[in-house]
């Protein structure tokens, strides 16, 4: 049984393979056709939004869907930090990094979606602010979060890095370590409650829209479903990265550690689940989950695949590696289908319009999207990001010392902090 | 590992300090009103459209593009101003409304309706859209619009429109031709409408002439009721009209304004005592919890001589 | 055409020995209200008795009338009006000293006759000048008694009281001006710089344009109030297209598409057919010539051509559409509820493409999981960690 211990890199894989230039022509179109973007308006051939849909796959699949998956750092977080699941440790990493490279995309792509971006500055000028606008909290909470805490949670690894493989540096990335050290609970309760207030916001968002969105998305309680779904999501995201380690690079797995993430995710679903059907009850539209109609089937879509994968974790079959792959991914599509469609699939606007995102508007979409594993891909092969054994450190370590002669790995003595 | 009531309270204090400090300047940041807090000016000014006078002869379109300025959309055929709904050319249009026989139909003069509680200014995050104090006109300020396009999803009217081809988008709406009033002048759609079927003045006498139109005239106008008068908590465009007002395209709103259903989220936020609050608590575990943590890290790294990762 | 260099007194008097009743000259009068209701001093809120009874007291006005580079089609619409016989009416109305067209005299005969116009009433006379001034090689393309027609309308132009240039030629060069403008044709006002001039674009213009003119000129002493290229404003503020009887058709599309088709037959608009109608600026299409109802290019069927304008007429081919520049809306309206909104082919395939890929991408992967005790032991003897 292996029990993970610490994070170790994937070595001996070449970062530069096929996958890798594969995703970065992806990432290379993207960014022509957002310089095309910039240049022609959002309107024509570019994008499929209009003014009855104002919103499209930008907006609502790379920062609202996307950034719901990548809430991993929070999620994942708060079990570790604040509930003390200690065993979950282990793949705090990968779900900081995750965190970081979904929001980081996102913003980005936010960016590049907005009409005028020149005038963005407003963002740290509070005396323009208006504090009504749940798109402000949104704004201000999601740029601070993705540049600050979340940037911070982030650097471990890079000083390890550098103290391993840049002895010059060495002084510095020791220095650093230290004065995190020194306030590293501030940080990382920053980096919990500004996304528990952000992806909320999110949810508030569309609360505005009064009743162009369906109403059995559209109810008051729409932040604090919208954040748990961002939790549950985050924690589908992390086991599947951990799933997909071992597939592609072999890596071991912890059954302890996910039979724990299993656990959190099926309490997540179940929980969210009662609570949105008693929302719906309360409410009285329970009756429109009934009717045939293309909202219903979009409501059963989800409830089933996040539901039912929950259901299936839950139960015996959810130990076998396969099936606990397929319903954490059917558990995010779910997921992502329902933070979709306020804005998009149960959006209704008066004028009987249609949205359809173009050709050119998806593959920028992708192409952030390949951005972010690209990213990912990258540093996992060059960070200590992965979970695995100590043991695993140690075959590691002897790889790269043949590889890189005079890298020192181990035999480190504790230094008091 | 428990903690002992002086970490507990140790922990606490050290969270509460960024509590008090974001406290002070949570407060002394505007506070933009609540709806509640918002009624609507003496001066208000607005437009009374009863569709009922309305003969379609689009001159009030025309008008409205020489009053502002503004090139008239002649994508269609490239001859004919023939807007298909309002849009980045469009400030005002007139629709038909006509029932699949033919056998009933009515105009409708679509612009902005200048709400009491507009939905896009509670939207709008750098307060680009702005209500004017005096005559309550809402009005879009380019210079702190970021092109995010969030006002065109709360606004329940459909109404601003977003440039989409270009570079340098607006938004573009009806803005009552406030930089006609200044000079005295009316709006372009009100002076020029032959049949007076639109008219121009404070809010409040034309309601009054709206009531008066409705006394008289009993039967005569659907629901006997001003559109406008208290829908989305009232607006400064009234709408009179025979046909039903959601078959011309006006939703049905109840009393209250959409930002009202922000209140929940107001009232999370408010001091930003909740969150702090919050902080401060996880502050208090995290720092317990880092901790214990850092401590087994260290007794590990004692046994395997390999550097802790946090 | 006789003239009676004498008969220099009150327009009445003229009239009366003329032989005309009051009902004519009334007559007259209220086709002079109708033809510029707005503009003229003369006619605004007035009555025709009212202007009838203005007219009468004032004095014949002197007008001499030069041809230049011409085709004399200008006074040929003068003399084209019928009902009565006002091209007699009009000729009592004004005094006409010097018109080389309807004069008898000739030759000496004829030099002596304008220069003794000119003469005794000098500072008092109208000049109406026909016809474009070539400038090119000192002005020999047109010789007026052996004279260049520049130094002609130079010495006159600088003894009359107000220049009148009627039709196109005179006012900016017209035909003669046309590309390459072998002659270094002009108008008058290219010319005189120092005298007021009142241009009467058009080939030729509506008569009542000169004598609305030449009234408010003798009976209220002042020129009309003229846009920036010295047209008078009651006669050329607007253009055809804003009041073209078959306005209706533009706005509902129906548009002749070739000459003797369907739309055409049916009186369509022409603004296919290369109408200049939008960038005329013309009182044509209110009120036609020589009294005959529809008597004008469009009314036979025949687009504008734009006569009036320097930049459009014969400039602008015949046939080639013009741009209207004040677009308004057309006698169709926008629905309640449009639809919005394309379904992309291309963007269907992408997405369709990418969520069958991933999915099966995703199914593969689950694949090559097997159950977690077997993964864990087996691996750990089996394969290295890092090996793809």
């Amino acid at each position: 049984m292996t029990r993970w211990e610490r994070s170790v890199p994937v070595y001996g894989v070449p970062v530069l393979n096929r996958g890798f230039w594969a995703l970065l022509i992806a990432v290379v179109i993207a960014f022509v056709l957002s310089a095309f973007r910039e240049v022609v308006g959002l309107g024509g051939s570019v994008s499929g939004m209009s003014d009855p849909f104002a919103w499209g796959l930008w907006k609502s699949f790379n920062v609202m869907v996307l950034t719901g998956l990548g809430s991993g750092g929070f999620a994942v977080g708060i079990a570790v930090w604040i509930f003390n699941r200690t065993r979950l440790h282990q793949v705090m990493r990968v779900a900081l990094l995750t965190s970081f490279l979904a929001y980081s995309t996102g913003l980005i792509m936010l960016g590049i979606d907005v009409g005028r971006p020149w005038n963005f500055y407003w963002i740290v000028m509070p005396w323009h602010w208006n504090l009504r606008s749940p798109l402000l909290e949104v704004a201000v909470c999601i740029t601070f979060y993705a540049t600050v805490p979340l940037v911070l949670e982030n650097l471990p690894p890079l000083f390890e890095y550098l103290i391993y493989e840049h002895p010059k540096w060495r002084g510095f990335a020791e220095a650093c370590e230290k004065a995190m050290h020194k306030v590293y609970p501030f940080i990382i309760a920053l980096a919990y409650i500004l996304p528990l207030m952000h992806q909320s916001s999110l949810g508030a968002l569309m609360l505005l829209a009064g009743d162009r969105v369906y109403p059995l998305w559209q109810t008051p309680f729409l932040p604090l479903i919208y954040v748990w779904a961002a939790a549950f999501l985050g924690y589908n995201c992390v086991v599947l990265c951990v799933l997909l380690a071992k597939i592609t690079w072999k890596r071991d797995l912890d059954p302890e550690v996910l039979a724990e993430l299993n656990k959190i995710t099926v309490w997540l679903v179940f929980t969210w689940t009662a609570f949105r059907f008693l929302d719906i009850l309360v409410r009285g539209k329970i009756l429109l989950a009934f009717t045939p109609s293309f909202f219903s089937a979009l409501f059963w879509t989800e409830t089933i695949l996040i539901a039912g994968s929950a259901y299936v974790l839950y139960s015996e079959k959810g130990k076998n590696l396969q099936t606990m792959f397929l319903a954490h991914a059917a558990c995010a599509l779910g997921g992502m289908i329902y933070r979709f469609s306020p804005p998009t699939l149960a959006f209704r606007p008066r004028n009987g319009a249609f949205y359809f995102p173009t050709a050119i508007e998806t593959l920028v979409c992708f192409g952030f999207i390949a951005l972010a594993v690209l990213g990912y891909i990258v540093a996992v092969k060059k960070l200590a990001i992965l979970p695995g054994t100590n043991a695993d450190w140690l075959k590691m370590a002897k790889y790269e010392e043949q590889v890189k002669p005079g890298i020192q790995l181990t035999g480190y003595a504790p230094v008091e902090h | 590992m428990a903690m002992t009531r002086r970490e507990a309270f140790k922990n606490l204090a050290k969270g509460s300090l960024p509590l008090l400090a974001a406290g002070c300047v949570s407060t002394a940041l505007p506070e933009v009103a609540h709806a509640e807090e918002v009624p609507l000016p003496k001066g208000a000014l607005g437009l009374l459209y009863d569709a009922t006078k309305c003969v379609g002869c689009k001159s009030c379109m025309v008008a409205c593009n020489q009053a502002n300025d503004l090139k008239p959309d002649t994508r269609t055929d490239g001859l004919h101003q023939a807007p298909p709904a309002l849009n980045s050319f469009t400030k005002n249009i007139i629709k038909l409304y006509r029932t699949a026989d033919g056998s009933d139909h009515s105009y409708f003069k679509q612009q902005c309706m200048h709400c009491a509680d507009p939905s896009c200014m509670a939207a709008c995050m750098f307060g680009g859209l702005r209500k004017d104090k005096q005559t309550g006109i809402v009005w879009w300020n380019g210079a702190l619009c970021v092109g995010c396009r969030y006002c065109e999803i709360a606004c329940p009217f459909h109404i601003p429109a977003f440039t989409w081809d270009g570079f340098n988008p607006r938004i573009t709406k009806c803005e009552l031709c406030r930089e006609r009033l200044g000079k005295g002048l009316q709006p372009g759609c009100s002076t020029v409408c032959p049949t007076q079927a639109v008219i121009y003045g404070r809010r409040e006498d034309l309601l009054k002439e709206a009531k008066r139109r409705i006394a008289m005239s009993p039967g005569r106008y659907f629901e006997n009721r001003v559109y406008g008068e208290t829908d989305g908590g009232g607006t400064q465009v009234l709408y009179l009209s025979r046909v039903a007002f959601d078959k011309l395209g006006l939703p049905v709103l109840g009393e209250e304004t959409l930002p009202e259903r922000l209140k929940f989220q107001h009232l999370a936020y408010k001091y930003m005592a909740l969150p702090l609050a919050l902080y401060a608590g996880m502050v208090a575990f995290a720092g317990k919890n880092f901790k214990e943590h850092t401590h087994h890290l260290v007794e590990d790294q004692k046994k395997t001589g390999l550097r802790p990762q946090i | 055409m006789e003239k009676d260099a004498t008969e220099k007194g009150t327009i009445a008097q003229s009239l009366k020995n003329a032989g005309y009743s009051r009902r004519d000259f009334l007559q007259l009068c209220t086709t002079i209200v109708a033809t510029a209701p707005m503009g003229l001093a003369l006619t605004e809120k007035a009555t025709p008795a009212e202007v009838a009874k203005s007219i009468a007291k004032a004095k014949k006005p002197s007008v001499v009338w030069l041809h230049f580079q011409d085709c004399t089609g200008c006074s040929e619409t003068l003399l084209r009006t019928s009902k009565p016989d006002v091209a007699d009416l009009i000729l009592n109305i004004i005094s006409l000293d010097y018109h080389e067209t309807l004069m008898v005299a000739c030759g000496e005969q004829a030099e002596a006759a304008l220069k003794s116009a000119v003469s005794e009433n000098a500072g008092k006379f109208v000049l109406v000048v026909e016809g474009a001034i070539p400038r090119k090689d000192q002005g020999v393309y047109m010789m007026l008694g052996g004279k260049p027609a520049v130094d002609v309308l130079k010495d006159i132009g600088s003894k009359a009281a107000a220049i009148i240039a009627m039709g196109s030629c005179a006012s900016w060069g017209g035909v003669p001006s046309a590309d390459p403008n072998p002659t270094d044709a002009v108008g008058v006002d290219s010319i005189i710089t120092d005298k007021p001039i009142v241009n009467l674009p058009g080939c030729p213009p509506n008569p009542y344009n000169l004598l609305g003119v030449v009234l408010e000129f003798a009976v209220m002493g002042k020129l009309p109030a003229c846009d920036d290229l010295k047209r008078p404003k009651f006669a050329y503020d607007r253009v055809i297209h804003d009041h073209c009887p078959r306005r209706a058709h533009f706005d509902a599309g129906r548009f002749a598409g070739q000459f003797g088709d369907p739309g055409h037959r049916e009186g369509y608009c022409l603004f296919k057919l290369g109408c200049k109608g939008p960038v005329t600026h013309a009182g044509c299409s209110t009120r036609q010539f020589n009294e005959v109802v529809d008597c004008w290019p469009i009314g036979t069927g025949s687009p504008c051509f734009g006569c009036t304008e320097k930049a459009v007429g014969f400039r602008i081919p015949a046939f080639e559409r013009v741009d209207v520049h004040l677009a308004t809306p057309p006698d169709t309206y926008a629905p309640i509820s449009g639809s919005v909104g394309t379904f992309g082919a291309a963007a269907a395939g992408l997405v369709g493409l990418a969520a069958g890929a991933l999915g099966g991408a995703a199914w593969a992967a689950s694949q090559k999981l097997t159950s977690s005790e077997e993964a864990v032991a087996g691996q750990d003897r089996k394969t290295t960690v890092g090996g793809k």
